[in-house]
């Protein structure tokens, strides 16, 4: 089959044809490269792979509302100011304990301990991983970027529920605490100060 | 690049060159030759220089390493710093040691191991095995060495520029965002990932090169399923290369605008996850090993075939072994990661599908085997490196058995067991099946004989040493020595020392390869177009040794009788 | 025996900087001396993070006898030397968890055996080609190269040892990802350049900073160097513990060899793993991430106590157990109904 043909240009011809068409499956790797940051994103979002957390809308709220069944679990929240942020940073509480499926209320003290305004923006993450997918947040300061005045100090709520469906997931079974985490990170230029204690 | 003007250039001087040899021959200037050469065989021989050169610098290194091991405490990092020009502190010290491992990584990986593989054996003997009278592209050919070339200076830059608390880039060869951007300060880093991308672009162009030449330019009636196993092996690794090899471009491109353009691909300041960069270089990282491997499966089936006097044994078998393999490759990268925070439904299933390629491997050591069976041995010095490689890499492949279990891994992950094993499948198996393929073809590619005894004497030390290098950092994994450590607890004292012992004995047997070098090419015997017998079947063996600077120009043709790999009709 | 090594080694070391000083005249000269005398390794611990380290450090001591840090047990929670033990100093150290057991136990009794096996399978079948195909004792070789039952054979057999081993290897991965019970003993660990932090945000947020002691010391304290600390992470043994990791700057990896377990720590996220320490002791760990220069230097140390002392540790450093005070979060029992009802439901 694969002879060197007797015209030589034709044999270059191909030779550029099969070059080429190995040269764009690579280049196709390296859009896929690129194309893996936002499609990462999506996935950990739609899946909760890695315990990302979802986020709701009131009507998803208002329909896991109605499946709630009493059931209770516990919910700890835990907060880190990594070594460049000159915050503290804690939750009100550590744990909480709530309902299935109800929304709750939970709120995270933060102040600012340097002499500059900062912005800062949040990581967030649940464990157990498996748990992501069920974890529902309608409203979060993690949303926005946020920053604080030199020795200003706020209350910042989330607002969120637990959906009913971990209750019918294999994974989730004996799961008794779902851990919520935050690490504030000292956001790289304050864009649009947003005003702190959202909501 | 300038490289590249000159390579086109190179081209047209041929048509002029000094060298007035009779037709067949006829070689360009020293200059033109060397340096703007179009040539495979030229240009597989620079590989192989280029890469010998590596090793020696990546093995100097790692004897850095191991000397330092030797006793718990630093001895004589502070030393080596001041040498690269750092501070006499602790921290600069420190940081040169992990320093010495990432260059001992990333030179023995992109520098040594894939030039000496792909660039050399490839370059010398697919274009040979399959009857074409050079690469698809030539011209691209040179371009990919002197990338190549181009990266090792680049990589060597930067352990004279600042990278954090000191010279040089300590990132580990995983080069792990944050570490590698917030984490060290200094063009050092910047240097080390452009030596990557340089390299890397070498790499795909060379894949793009031996994907054109093996489909387009075998000679008449080489089939695919007659085509030699190294050429397969070069096929599939190519194939590897041209998918894996882009995905780390992206990666550690996105590194360094995170690092210079404020990006935050990987930093989660600005929503990026590290995790995703691990995700990505692993994507890359894996199939790599495989890079680094397969030609050298492919060559220790060609060995053994000529040293049993048979043909492969599962010709078709071996073939598709290979492509399970590069393809089951792509997807298990997760198991360098178990410790990263996976869930238990993703580690169940890196596990699972981890373990699976120890089935296609398994085909490939017991169809070696079974060439062997029946067979007409004669235990010449690639065969004794073949056969060395056999059992070595079987003993790095059960140990990779051990760890694809995401449970164990918990304890075993970033220890001196992953070391051990990563070594007995590189360390032993890519470098024994370079030494069997460098005795192999050497008389073909100098012309001379080397001496037997020096190279068995070179097996047996090499054998030894390695061993008392490799085989006790498995007990150190397992009490819990971790990796990239300049320093240990006092308890593991013993194993280091012997480890060390085992270095001083790998490196004093290469001075037999040197000397067998050094002898062959000044007194040795003139090599037969096949000094090996009947059992070397393969067409570069129908050539004088050396092969003219020019071959094929009438092509060979490929007929049943020269079908020595499979006797069945060939149902594609 | 390390005196003769190190002078043996010095002696290469001598050559090779020999070598060196053609290239390198003006450093080297200077600096063969400094090379020759083995630099303390020790002397990170006593500058990382000093300011961080004095309160804590202070604690214990002010807590007037209530708290005394355990004196490890040799051999436990440690690598173990050659000298002590040629054949304990070749494989896993004893393990003091549930999950560790039985993974050493899957280890040790299914991958050994088969991978020795199998090795020894393959330099068996090459030893005998050797013997008997050779040149010599058969001048002829076959030109067999197909026998479709053998390969049949050796693609499903090997598929079969898979299976067997996937068995036990999936069952403990499923062991290991056991999620905490509610009222399990939270403790945070963030990973620092270059120690580690402890939080017990349950026990009034007691948080320890825990440096490696320098060897001196360490050795002074019956510890073993480059794994004792000042302040250890102290949790009851017995007792289900939520193990939290994190980071603050770099990726570190919390590890704990006898006790099976590691877990990376990384910035910006939260990972959580139960454990459960069988008995009291001293358990050693190495940050197993690389970190920065001083990777090697900040071990972990875990100190397992009896639950009713670890109660009076937590008092000794300002803390409080849950359920004492008003601030503790009042919703135990309700959390022990929830903790009663899921497994119900999901059963």
């Amino acid at each position: 089959m694969a002879t060197l043909p007797p015209i030589a240009d034709d044999a270059a011809r191909r030779n550029l044809r099969v070059g080429l068409m190995a040269f764009a499956g690579a280049l196709a790797m390296l859009g896929l490269g690129y194309a893996s940051v936002p499609l990462y994103r999506l996935f950990c979002q739609v899946t909760g792979f890695g315990g990302t957390t979802m986020q709701a809308t009131e009507s998803d709220a208002a329909r896991a509302a109605t499946l709630v069944t009493g059931q209770k679990i516990s919910i700890r929240f835990d907060a880190s100011v990594p070594a460049d942020m000159p915050w503290t940073f804690h939750p009100s509480a550590p744990t909480d304990t709530i309902t299935i499926g109800e929304r709750d209320i939970a709120t995270y003290v933060a102040r600012n301990l340097g002499s500059t305004p900062v912005t800062g923006m949040a990581t967030f993450n649940v464990t157990p991983e498996q748990a992501g997918k069920y974890f529902n947040k309608i409203q979060c300061f993690c949303f926005t970027e946020q920053t604080l005045q030199p020795g200003q100090e706020v209350m910042m709520p989330v607002l969120y529920y637990v959906d009913p469906a971990m209750l019918d997931d294999p994974n989730m079974q004996g799961v008794e605490q779902i851990t919520l985490s935050y690490t504030f990170h000292r956001a790289k230029d304050p864009v649009n100060p947003v005003s702190t204690g959202t909501n | 690049m300038a490289t590249t003007a000159e390579g086109f250039d190179a081209h047209h001087d041929q048509g002029h060159g000094h060298d007035a040899h009779d037709h067949a021959d006829h070689k360009p200037g020293f200059f033109a030759r060397w340096f703007m050469s179009t040539n495979h065989k030229d240009i597989g021989t620079m590989y192989l220089i280029f890469a010998i050169i590596a090793g020696i610098v990546g093995g100097a290194i790692s004897g850095i390493m191991r000397v330092e091991l030797a006793e718990p405490e630093i001895q004589y990092l502070q030393w080596w710093a001041q040498f690269m020009g750092g501070g006499n502190d602790l921290n600069t010290a420190l940081h040169m040691w992990n320093v010495f491992i990432t260059a001992h990584g990333l030179i023995m990986v992109f520098f040594m191991v894939m030039p000496a593989m792909i660039g050399g054996f490839g370059n010398w003997f697919v274009p040979l095995m399959i009857g074409a009278p050079d690469m698809a592209f030539p011209r691209m050919n040179n371009v990919s060495f002197w990338l190549t070339v181009a990266g090792f200076f680049s990589l060597l830059f930067s352990l004279f520029v600042p990278g954090g608390t000191g010279p040089g880039a300590g990132t580990g060869w995983t080069v792990y965002a944050p570490l590698s951007t917030s984490g060290s300060v200094g063009p050092a880093v910047d240097f080390a990932i452009f030596s990557l991308h340089l390299a890397g672009a070498g790499s795909i162009l060379g894949a793009t090169n031996f994907i054109t030449t093996i489909f387009n330019m075998r000679a008449p009636g080489m089939t695919l399923h007659k085509m030699p196993l190294f050429v397969w092996s070069v096929l599939v690794t190519a194939f590897l290369l041209l998918l894996a090899l882009p995905v780390l471009a992206a990666a550690i491109t996105m590194l360094l605008t995170d690092r210079n353009f404020g990006t935050t691909f990987f930093n989660p300041a600005g929503g990026g996850d590290p995790v995703l960069y691990q995700h990505l270089f692993w994507f890359f990282g894996h199939p790599e090993v495989y890079i680094m491997i397969l030609p050298g499966f492919g060559m220790i089936s060609q060995i053994i075939a000529t040293f049993s006097k048979k043909p492969v044994f599962g010709y078709l078998g071996m073939a598709y072994a290979m492509v399970a393999i590069g393809v089951v490759g792509f997807i298990v990268w997760a198991h360098h990661m178990y410790t990263v925070g996976l869930d238990v439904n993703t580690k169940m299933y890196f596990t699972a599908a981890t373990m699976v390629i120890a089935v296609p491997t398994g085909v490939k050591i017991f169809s070696w085997i079974a060439t062997m069976w029946g067979g007409s041995l004669s235990f010449k010095s690639p065969m004794v490196w073949s056969m060395g490689f056999i059992f070595l890499f079987t003993v790095g492949g059960v140990t990779g058995v051990v760890l694809a279990n995401g449970g164990i891994d918990d304890n075993l992950h970033d220890t001196y067991y992953v070391v051990a094993h990563f070594h007995y499948v590189l360390s032993m198996g890519a470098v024994f099946s370079m030494f069997a393929g460098f005795y192999y073809w050497f008389p073909k590619m100098s012309g001379r004989m080397h001496s037997e005894l020096l190279s068995h004497l070179h097996f047996w030390t090499f054998f030894i040493g390695v061993n008392v290098i490799f085989f006790p950092q498995h007990f150190l994994g397992m009490q819990g020595m971790p990796r990239r450590y300049p320093d240990y607890a006092e308890a593991f004292t013993f194993w280091h020392q012997v480890s060390t012992y085992g270095y001083y004995i790998m490196a004093g047997s290469m001075v037999f390869f040197f000397v067998n070098i050094a002898y062959a090419l000044l007194a040795g015997k003139k090599a037969a177009a096949n000094p090996w017998g009947e059992g070397a079947t393969t067409l570069e063996w129908t050539l004088p040794s050396p092969p003219p600077y020019h071959q094929f120009e009438t092509l060979p043709v490929i007929t049943d009788a020269h079908d020595y790999h499979d006797h069945r009709p060939v149902t594609a | 025996m390390g005196q003769r090594h190190t002078r043996m080694k010095n002696a290469i070391l001598a050559a090779i900087a020999a070598g060196l000083a053609a290239f390198a005249p003006l450093s080297v000269a200077a600096q063969v001396a400094p090379t020759t005398t083995p630099v303390e390794a020790t002397a990170p611990a006593a500058e990382a993070a000093p300011a961080t380290a004095a309160p804590a450090d202070a604690a214990p001591a002010e807590a007037a006898g209530t708290y005394t840090p355990m004196a490890p047990t040799k051999g436990k929670g440690m690598p173990t030397s050659y000298e002590d033990g040629a054949l304990k100093s070749m494989t896993f150290q004893d393990q003091y968890s549930e999950n560790g057991k039985y993974a050493q136990w899957m280890h040790d009794g299914i991958l050994m055996p088969v991978i020795t096996a199998i090795s020894l399978l393959v330099l068996g079948l090459l030893l005998y080609v050797v013997v008997r195909f050779n040149r010599i004792r058969n001048p002829v070789a076959s030109r067999t190269t197909h026998n479709t039952a053998i390969e049949v054979i050796w693609t499903i057999v090997p598929v079969i040892i898979l299976v067997v081993i996937a068995v036990p290897s999936i069952t403990l991965l499923a062991r290991q990802y056991e999620t905490p019970p509610a009222d399990a003993v939270t403790i945070k660990a963030t990973g620092y350049q270059w120690y580690w932090g402890y939080t017990y945000p349950d026990h009034g947020e007691i948080e320890v900073i825990s440096n490696m002691l320098d060897e001196g010391e360490a050795v002074r304290r019956g510890e073993p160097g480059q794994l004792a600390v000042d302040n250890r992470m102290v949790v009851p043994a017995g007792v289900p513990l939520r193990i939290q990791t994190t980071a603050s700057d770099v990726i570190h990896a919390f590890a704990v060899p006898s006790l099976w377990f590691k877990m990376d720590a990384v910035p910006g996220r939260l990972n959580e793993k139960l454990l459960t320490i069988e008995e009291p002791g001293v358990y050693y760990g190495q940050c197993s991430e690389l970190c920065g220069a001083r990777h090697a230097y900040m071990p972990i140390a875990i100190e397992a106590l009896p639950p009713a002392e670890f109660a009076a540790w937590v008092k000794a450093q300002g803390g409080s157990m849950p359920g004492e005070e008003a601030a503790a979060p009042a919703a135990a029992p309700a959390v022990d109904a929830a903790a009663a009802a899921a497994p119900a439901a999901a059963r």
